[in-house]
Formats: C-alpha cells, sequence, structure tokens
C-alpha cells in the first residue's frame, strides 16, 4: 500500500512539505541566527539581511524565535495524535470483541468526549492540572481519541461481520489470532488516514492553546505564541503574522494531502489505482466529489 | 475536523434501533422508542458530562486556601476553609452536592472571591449569547445559501468555486481568520471596530458593528461543513427515482426542490450543524481572546490559568447543558423532516 501511496504525486509534495517540517524540528534551535529570548533595542523592526523576518516587540529576531518554537509546537503534535491513537484505536478494537457492559460504557464516553465543547475543556483541563505542555498534550489527546475509536471501530465491525472471518472461527481460531491475522490489516488504513488528519487538526489545537498562552510560559517561543504577540502590533507590523501562519498552514495541509492520498490508495479505490491515469481520474472525482472527508462509519451506535 | 464530523454524524444523531413491523402495538411502541432513543444518548451524555467535569476539579488538587490564603496560611485556616467549602468530604458525596446545586440552578461560590458563580457569569453570558448565536445565524445561513447554490449549479463554475473555497476555508485556524479580518477590516480598511463589545442598550450598529468581525471568524467552519454537507445530499437526492418521476409528472423546478429534495438532502447538513456546535462554543475562547471579549471563555480560560475551580465547572456544565439541548432541538428537526429518521432506518 506504501508504494500505491508513493505514486500519487500529491503523496510526495506532502512528504516534502513534511521533511522540510520534520527538518525545521530536529534542527531548528540549532539552527537559530540568534538567541530567540535575547531583547534588543531593535523592536518591531522590518524584514532586513540582518534579521529575515524582522524583529518582535521586545527586538528579538523572528526567524530564530520561529525556529526555536518548532520542537514545541510540532513535536507536542505529533505526541498528541500518538495519545488519541493508542487511548481512541485500542478499545475501539476491543469494543467489538470484548463485552456488551464495555462496549456500551465506551460507546456512552465516546460520544460525551464528542458533544464537549473542545476547546473550552482542553483550556480547562490544562490550565487546572498544572498548565503545562505535558497536561495540555494529555488533555488535547484524550478529546481527539473519539476518532480513533469510531473508525477502528467501524472498521473492525466491518471484519467481523465478514465470511471469512467467521469461517476462521468456525475452523477454531482464537480471538487474537483473528485481530492479529485479518482485523490488524484491514484496520490500519482507516487508522492512517485519521493518524494523518488528527496530526493536522493537532497543530491548529496545540497552536490555538499556545495562542491563548495556556501550557506555556510567556517567554518561551512557540508559533501559537508568536501570533499572539502580533496581534498587539498589527498596525505597525500587519505583515508579521504571515511568518508563523505560513508554516502552520504548510503543516496542515501536507497532513491533508498525505490523509487523501492514503485514502485513494486504500481500499476498492486504490485497487483500481494502478495506472497513473486512473489516479488522476480519481483524484480530480474525489475533488469534485469532496462532501465527506471520510467514508461515513457504517455502525450504529 | 470535518473528518470527526463525517464520522460522528451517525453516532449523536441516530442510533441504532431494531426495525419493528406494522401493527397498533408496535406503532405505539415505536412512537415511545422515537422519544426514549435520544432521552438515552443524551442522559449518559450530560451525566457523564458532569461527572467527567466535578472529577477535573477533584483531580486537580487546587483548593480555595491555596486563592485566598496564600503561602503563609496555617494548617488550622486551610481545613477551616476547607470545611466552609465542604471539602473535607467524602469525593462522591461531595459529586452528589454539586449535582443536587447543579439541579437547583446553583453553580456554587467562586474560590478567588466568594461571590456566587452564578453573578459572575450573568453579564458575560450575553457577550457570548451574542457571539455565538450571530455566529451560528451567519453559519446557517451562507452554509444552506453556498450548499444550495453549489448543488443547483453542480460540477459547473460556482460549484467548483464554492467547494474549492469551503475545503480551504475549513483547514483554516480560526486564530488565522481572526487575525486575517483584523488585519483587513479593523486595521487596514478602518470599517469596524477590532476590540471590544457595546452592549445593545447603546444603540444597535455600536453593538452590531462589535459582533461583526467575531461572530463571522467563529463561523466560517460552520459555513463551509454546512454548506459541504448540504451539497453532498441535495446531489445525492437529486439522483433519485422519486425526482425523475417527479418531473416526468411535469412538477415544477421549485416544488421538486423544496418538496422533495431539499427535505430528503438536509440530513447531513442538519447532522453537521448539531456537532458544530461545541466547535462554536469551544472557538469562542479563542475568538474572544483574539476580539478582547470577556465572555465565557476568556472567563474559563482566566478562571482555570488562577484555579477558580467552580467557576470554570460552571463554564463547563452550561456548555455541556447548551450542547445537549441543541442536539435534542436538531434530533427533533431532522424527525419532522425526514420522517423514516425517527425509526432509525
Amino acid at each position: 500500500m506504501i508504494k500505491t501511496v508513493l505514486k500519487l504525486p500529491s503523496a510526495r509534495i506532502a512528504l516534502v512539505m513534511l521533511a522540510f517540517i520534520a527538518f525545521i524540528t530536529v534542527f531548528g534551535p540549532l539552527l537559530a541566527p540568534y538567541d530567540p529570548l535575547e531583547n534588543t533595542a531593535q523592536n518591531l523592526a522590518a524584514p532586513s539581511a540582518a534579521h529575515w523576518f524582522g524583529t518582535d516587540y521586545l527586538g528579538r529576531d523572528v526567524l530564530s524565535r520561529i525556529l526555536a518554537g518548532a520542537p514545541l509546537s510540532v513535536a507536542s503534535t505529533v505526541l498528541v495524535a500518538g495519545i488519541a491513537l493508542v487511548v481512541g484505536a485500542i478499545p475501539g478494537i476491543l469494543s467489538v470483541y470484548a463485552t456488551a457492559v464495555f462496549e456500551w460504557i465506551s460507546l456512552r464516553v465516546v460520544d460525551t468526549f464528542i458533544a464537549l465543547p473542545f476547546l473550552v475543556f482542553a483550556v480547562a483541563m490544562t490550565a487546572l492540572l498544572g498548565n503545562g505542555m505535558v497536561q495540555a498534550m494529555i488533555a488535547v489527546g484524550l478529546l481527539v481519541s473519539p476518532l480513533f475509536y469510531r473508525v477502528a471501530r467501524s472498521a473492525t465491525l466491518s471484519v467481523a461481520r465478514s465470511q471469512y472471518v467467521e469461517a476462521a472461527v468456525l475452523a477454531g481460531a482464537t480471538t487474537g489470532w483473528i485481530v492479529r491475522t485479518h482485523v490488524w490489516s484491514k484496520v490500519l488504513p482507516p487508522i492512517a488516514i485519521s493518524l494523518a488528519t488528527t496530526l493536522g487538526v493537532g497543530l491548529v489545537v496545540i497552536s490555538s492553546l499556545q495562542f491563548l498562552g495556556i501550557g506555556v510560559q510567556p517567554p518561551t517561543p512557540t508559533w501559537g505564541g508568536i501570533l499572539a504577540s502580533d496581534l498587539g502590533y498589527l498596525p505597525q507590523q500587519p505583515y508579521a503574522p504571515l511568518f508563523p501562519t505560513a508554516l502552520i498552514l504548510v503543516t496542515v495541509l501536507a497532513f491533508n494531502l498525505l490523509a487523501d492520498a492514503i485514502r485513494d490508495a486504500a481500499g476498492e479505490s486504490g485497487r483500481s489505482l494502478v495506472g497513473a491515469k486512473a489516479a488522476k481520474a480519481n483524484r480530480a472525482r474525489r475533488l469534485a466529489a469532496s462532501g465527506y472527508s471520510l467514508t461515513p462509519s457504517k455502525e450504529h451506535a | 475536523m470535518t473528518a470527526s464530523a463525517a464520522v460522528s454524524v451517525r453516532g449523536i444523531a441516530t442510533g441504532a434501533i431494531p426495525r419493528t413491523g406494522g401493527g397498533a402495538g408496535h406503532r405505539v411502541r415505536r412512537v415511545l422508542l422515537s422519544i426514549a432513543r435520544p432521552i438515552s444518548i443524551f442522559v449518559p451524555v450530560f451525566f457523564l458530562g458532569t461527572f467527567f467535569t466535578f472529577l477535573l476539579g477533584a483531580l486537580s488538587g487546587r483548593s480555595p486556601a491555596a486563592l485566598q490564603l496564600g503561602d503563609a496560611a496555617t494548617p488550622e485556616a486551610v481545613a477551616a476553609l476547607n470545611q466552609q467549602f465542604g471539602l473535607d468530604r467524602p469525593f462522591f458525596v461531595q459529586y452528589a452536592d454539586w449535582l443536587g446545586q447543579l439541579f437547583r440552578g446553583s453553580f456554587g461560590n467562586s474560590w478567588a472571591n466568594g461571590v456566587p458563580v452564578a453573578t459572575l457569569l450573568g453579564d458575560r453570558a450575553v457577550v457570548s449569547l451574542s457571539v455565538a448565536g450571530l455566529a451560528l445565524v451567519i453559519g446557517v445561513i451562507f452554509g444552506f445559501l453556498f450548499g444550495v447554490l453549489a448543488a443547483q449549479f453542480h460540477t459547473r463554475w460556482i460549484d467548483r468555486a464554492i467547494t474549492t473555497g469551503t475545503t480551504v476555508f475549513s483547514v483554516l485556524p480560526p486564530f488565522v481568520v481572526g487575525i486575517a479580518l483584523i488585519a483587513v477590516f479593523a486595521v487596514g480598511l478602518r470599517w469596524l471596530p477590532a476590540v471590544g463589545f457595546v452592549p445593545i442598550q447603546l444603540g444597535f450598529w455600536p453593538w452590531f458593528s462589535h459582533l461583526i468581525l467575531p461572530a463571522v471568524a467563529l463561523s466560517f467552519d460552520t459555513v463551509s461543513d454546512v454548506a459541504r454537507q448540504l451539497r453532498t445530499g441535495l446531489v445525492s437526492a437529486y439522483r433519485e427515482n422519486y425526482v425523475t418521476g417527479a418531473q416526468v409528472r411535469g412538477l415544477g423546478p421549485q416544488r421538486i426542490f423544496f418538496g422533495h429534495v431539499l427535505r430528503n438532502g438536509v440530513g447531513p447538513a442538519l447532522s453537521v450543524l448539531g456537532l458544530k456546535f461545541p466547535a462554536l462554543l469551544g472557538g469562542a475562547v479563542l475568538i474572544e481572546s483574539i476580539f478582547g471579549l470577556s465572555g465565557y471563555g476568556t472567563f474559563a480560560a482566566q478562571s482555570a490559568v488562577t484555579g477558580d475551580v467552580p467557576s470554570v465547572q460552571a463554564v463547563l456544565v452550561i456548555s455541556i447543558v447548551l450542547v445537549v439541548v441543541f442536539n435534542l432541538i436538531v434530533n427533533v428537526a431532522h424527525n419532522r423532516l425526514i420522517p423514516s429518521a425517527s425509526r432509525g432506518v
């Protein structure tokens, strides 16, 4: 399947963009030309050869702050998606095989998580539990986990009801063996799509929290925090928010492109997608009919 | 955002009830089920939501003593204050007591200054509800407008423009939209004020002009999601055989649209509207902070940072209640428009 994904041009573009973001995240703090916390007298300077993105209201170099803020913004997003994946997908698969009581309770918990006003709860949880980045990641990870639960559950349900699984059960296969052999490979593509989507959403939410000053302390540079400080100086520097915004949007766009590419390459459409021509037609059709961004779950709670 | 929306559309809007057959007894049972089903979904949501809210306060380990007495407090003073707020009792006793208070409409007293939380929330309600309400109205009107336009001009350039636009806008984070709107309309063109709130008593235009930008920024996500779902729903409804049948029988395009297509194609858009409501309330935190409004969102954020647990809990409970009520309304509207939905078909 990975080979099919890589055949799509959109996936290659997405991977190039993500490689760039990953490079910034890993090496950003080392590449920063100035100390991101160093105040200078040159405040609100326009972009120049010395300060490519200009300086902020305390005279700090914006490029250095963006580079230094990358790990806290991007790495925490990856961790958020990881937490959501573990917390959501495993109960989602288990809910099909475990007892009815577990199924009912987990479904109600997921319903509740979906109904909660997301950002209010993320802010409240993070700030009340100690106002740190770790708390923020756990809170956001928990709150986005229902997506994985539902996707994993509906994929598992469709496998569990298929005839070859029934045949395996009749042949005496254990539940663990069925999950490892049959369920896992069917559940992986939808989970990969959700993971890519969640990474995009997670960055927006993490940046939102940082924008509100939740989970980080003021001098620490983060993409959301840079945006928040730019907002106060819009009359002097109306272009300033463009730099962090562009990075956030590039990352979100790359993850969305990747999610679309995996969706195109997986399952039924993937099989028809051997030739490049078929791929092109498929993309065009999907763009034209892009109503649902995920196939609606077939399960009924 | 859309991914979670699309996946969970059915989860909230339609639970599964085995389809019942004909007969008078079955009919009564069916009506009862159609009432019981939403309740069976929303009552657990309410109780679990409030339980999480209370658990959050308990897990935070915050106490009124830390807020009011500072670091130099004597253990006796701390114990006295804890007793005054009833914090020395077992967890489930506190929870039952708190839940009982909620049903009597009381949110307890703020830990920061002892004032009832309800009074603290009173005037902020106007700000938040104005913004969220206007955003909802904009979302419904423009979402339906764009959705209908795109479906009517399916595969033509209008449709392509709307589809592309909504796809781009649904990806834009709300703070980016907010900052862009301020940069263009408040700082650049100077048409509208950038920050603040004016009560409606001081005149409609001052009130409205302060609300437009925050409400528009908040509604972007709703507009694009409603438009996309409505377009998909309408396009697939237009392909149904009964539409061809109506055309063959000579019904006018207007009658077909309102009587057949809109009624059958509006389901996904309504469900997504119910799902977007929590996002509207949640997005208010960000929007209020960008546009300098002192509403529920900023109140919750400030209270959470200082550790004023009852205030935070009050905001969370109010938002849960609003979400549950709004979803029930959506559910009723859904069932009235599409009677088959109430059978869980």
